[in-house]
């Protein structure tokens, strides 16, 4: 119709080379298989989206955060950032660190998991499965990088305060991974039982929730042990993170369908609930374990500590070495069980090794320079506004003016940071999207994606909040959680089932590997500046916060939904009349 | 009221299809749409080819992939096509695949006021 040139047209005719040419030819040269060889702008132009992406990704969930320490620090509490240098370069780390592991997690170590959850059940007994579910279990946790901030958190304990906690951190630092990897073991297992038997996730709840809470009384009564259950219940937040929740997960949902008994829509939640809940348990036994079989001589370990000397108690006197040594620790055991169990138990072969052992390569390179921003960076940063911040209501030696503010407005000040501290950083973690896109599908979008992802991130901010009102008023921690959990145990027998999985599920999931560490570091930086006992719980009590706060969310919806149901029984005549014409 | 239900069929119409990495068929359906493409319907899909001769790059290749179906006039197939393969940057190894396919005929809604217009031209 029309007989216009368009100018870029023009411009694309003169500056674009076409050539033609037959595919026949094309084929006949490219019949053997041969390595393409690129140029080096090929490869940049392959490598840029591929690192941009990724790198992105990292920086969206860490950026806000990190930034809004840093201007919180800055705007209300009128302090320059100690170390701005390196706790910038910290944060790059974690970025490239976390980058590089999560990529390492998706090309090398998901195919393990993958590959194990459907084969296993066909090659192996029940036994063989349940007690390779459970080493899994013990050797995701020490992969998890959360784990290493309970590591640089031991190095703030007060070794005369709370004796048994500097212990368990320190002299026992090696050991309390192991027990919070059984932990996470029996619940894998636990987990993997219930897709088969088909249990329903209330009851287990029930079961689990008594000795917990039983455990946490009896330390409770016990001076000495007081101060771990604080410890003790934020192992459970901290476990459940980016390693083992998929692993676990892809190895149960594998079982489960291969038995082809887990047909419900809901086989995949639970496990993180589980994996939340032993942990507490077998910190706690561990904790008591080491009162009743080898207690402690107080004066004994102050002069350990001392002939130590500061190597022991500084923060940064580590070395990288360190870190490479953790790194590789930490996930060197697992991929070689995995590869063990692999070749001799399911006597399978990796599809394109190649990748896998790039995935692997990656993987470690990424804990190491994730472990080292984790010291320098993330609980150097979130010690330090968790140290300052009491500076807004109360006396600090080393703050000028302090308090800043009159006390009860330093006070809600320091609480509404706490608060959107929790809520942003939950509602920034993509685990959460993920799982509110699930449970719309799984409500068929009565509970909207966008409702759950607030209500999570209300009830992480809420127990933030508690968290540091728990320190502020030095809160014995278990007469806040127990009453708490008794209110979860009262909404869980209200709810449904769906509503259920979802709830307890929704904690673990959101407890990812930059909040943790920031939020436990802020919690001692905190607590140390105010000068209490212990102040681990935080996490526990975001844990549980989150759990009400859904589980009230789906008995509203329940009834909003239910008398909308019914308002429009009664008046039915509008609609359809309409729709006749 | 009762008006009788017709089908208008199109002619000289073509099918672009493209095949790129997941994530990218947006960018790329925004550029045809540019110069003159109508819509775009995108599957998702898996597949191989090039990114197992790359070696150790491979893996900067996603196995998952999305195709593009979008149907084109005659007139606009070779300038969306190479709109696209710029686009989606086509000229680097492991980005994708692309071709036409004519189609025989095409059929959907057309805007009544349109076809009147077109009906009278031919006339």
């Amino acid at each position: 119709m029309e007989r216009e040139i368009k100018f870029f047209k023009l411009i694309q005719e003169t500056s674009f080379r076409r050539i033609e040419i037959s595919y026949n030819n094309l084929v006949r040269h490219l019949e053997r298989q041969e390595r393409i060889k690129l140029e080096a702008i090929d490869v940049y132009r392959l490598l840029y989206p591929y690192v941009n992406k990724r790198f992105k990704e990292q920086l969206v969930t860490v950026i806000p955060l990190v930034l809004y320490l840093a201007l919180f620090q800055i705007l209300f509490l009128r302090q320059t950032i100690e170390d701005a240098l390196t706790i910038t370069l910290g944060i790059v780390a974690v970025i490239i660190g976390l980058m590089l592991f999560m990529e390492g997690l998706i090309k090398g170590l998901m195919p393990f998991g993958e590959l194990l959850g459907n084969k296993l059940p066909q090659k192996s007994r029940l036994s063989t499965i349940m007690l390779i579910t459970f080493l899994v279990g013990v050797g995701v946790t020490y992969a998890e990088p959360a784990m290493g901030a309970l590591k640089t958190a031991g190095s703030i304990v007060n070794i005369n305060k709370a004796p048994y906690l500097y212990v368990m951190l320190n002299q026992y630092g090696d050991i309390l991974p192991v027990a919070v990897g059984i932990g996470v073991g029996i619940a894998a297992l636990l987990g993997t039982l219930r897709f088969l038997k088909n249990w329903g996730l209330k009851n287990i709840i029930y079961i689990s929730l008594i000795p917990t809470i039983g455990l946490t009384i009896l330390s409770v009564l016990n001076e000495d042990l007081k101060s771990t259950i604080g410890l003790a219940w934020d192992c459970g937040a901290v476990t459940t993170g980016p390693v083992t929740v998929p692993l676990v997960l892809s190895l149960g949902i594998g079982v489960a369908a291969a038995s082809s008994r887990g047909s419900s829509t809901l086989s995949g939640f639970g496990i993180v609930t589980l994996a939340s809940l032993f942990p507490i348990i077998a910190v706690l036994v561990f904790a008591n374990a080491i009162y009743y079989i080898a207690p402690i001589d107080i004066n004994n370990l102050t002069r350990l500590a001392t002939e130590n000397g500061n190597t022991e108690l500084s923060l940064f006197d580590k070395t990288p070495y360190l870190e490479i040594i953790l790194g590789i620790r930490a996930t060197v055991p697992l991929v070689l069980f995995l590869l063990i169990v692999l070749r001799f138990v399911v006597r399978e072969r990796l599809k394109n090794p190649t990748y896998i052992t790039y995935g692997i390569v990656l993987l470690i390179i990424g804990m190491i320079i994730f472990n080292i921003g984790l010291t320098y960076g993330l609980s150097n940063l979130g010690n330090q506004s968790g140290g300052l911040v009491p500076a807004a209501f109360t006396r600090l030696n080393g703050v000028e003016n302090s308090p800043l503010y009159q006390y009860s407005i330093g006070l809600i000040l320091a609480l509404i940071f706490a608060f959107f501290l929790g809520f942003g950083a939950t509602l920034a973690e993509p685990a959460l999207n993920s799982l509110g896109i699930t449970v719309e599908n799984l409500t068929n979008g009565v509970f909207k994606k966008s409702i759950l992802m607030y209500s999570v991130s209300f009830g992480v901010g809420l127990g933030i909040m508690l968290g540091i009102v728990k320190i502020t008023f030095d809160i014995p921690l278990h007469l806040l959680l127990i009453p708490l959990y008794i209110v979860g145990v009262i909404l869980t027998a209200l709810s449904s089932e769906e509503y259920v999985n979802v709830a307890w599920d929704s904690a673990g999931v959101t407890t990812g590997p930059v909040t943790v560490p920031l939020v436990l570091a802020m919690g001692l930086g905190f607590g140390n500046a105010l000068g209490t006992t212990e102040s681990f719980g935080t996490l526990s009590l975001a844990s549980i916060c989150p759990i009400i706060s859904v589980l009230s969310m789906g008995l509203i919806i329940k009834f909003i939904v239910s008398r909308k149901a019914t308002g429009e029984f009664k008046n039915p005549k509008g609609n359809i009349i309409k729709e006749t014409v | 009221m009762n008006k009788a239900r017709q089908m208008v069929t199109l002619k000289d119409v073509s099918l672009i299809t493209c095949i790129v990495q997941k994530g990218v068929a947006d960018d790329i359906v925004k550029a045809a749409s540019e110069v003159g493409a109508q819509g775009a319907t995108i599957f998702y899909a898996r597949g191989t080819g090039v990114r197992e001769r790359l070696g150790i790059l491979g893996v900067a290749v996603d196995v998952e992939k999305e195709v593009l179906n979008i149907v084109v006039a005659n007139e606009q197939v070779d300038l969306i096509f190479e709109k696209m393969f710029l686009a989606g940057k086509l000229d680097t190894p492991g980005m994708g695949f692309m071709y036409v396919t004519p189609l025989l005929k095409a059929a959907t809604y057309i805007p009544p006021e349109i076809l009147d217009k077109l009906s009278k031209e031919n006339c």
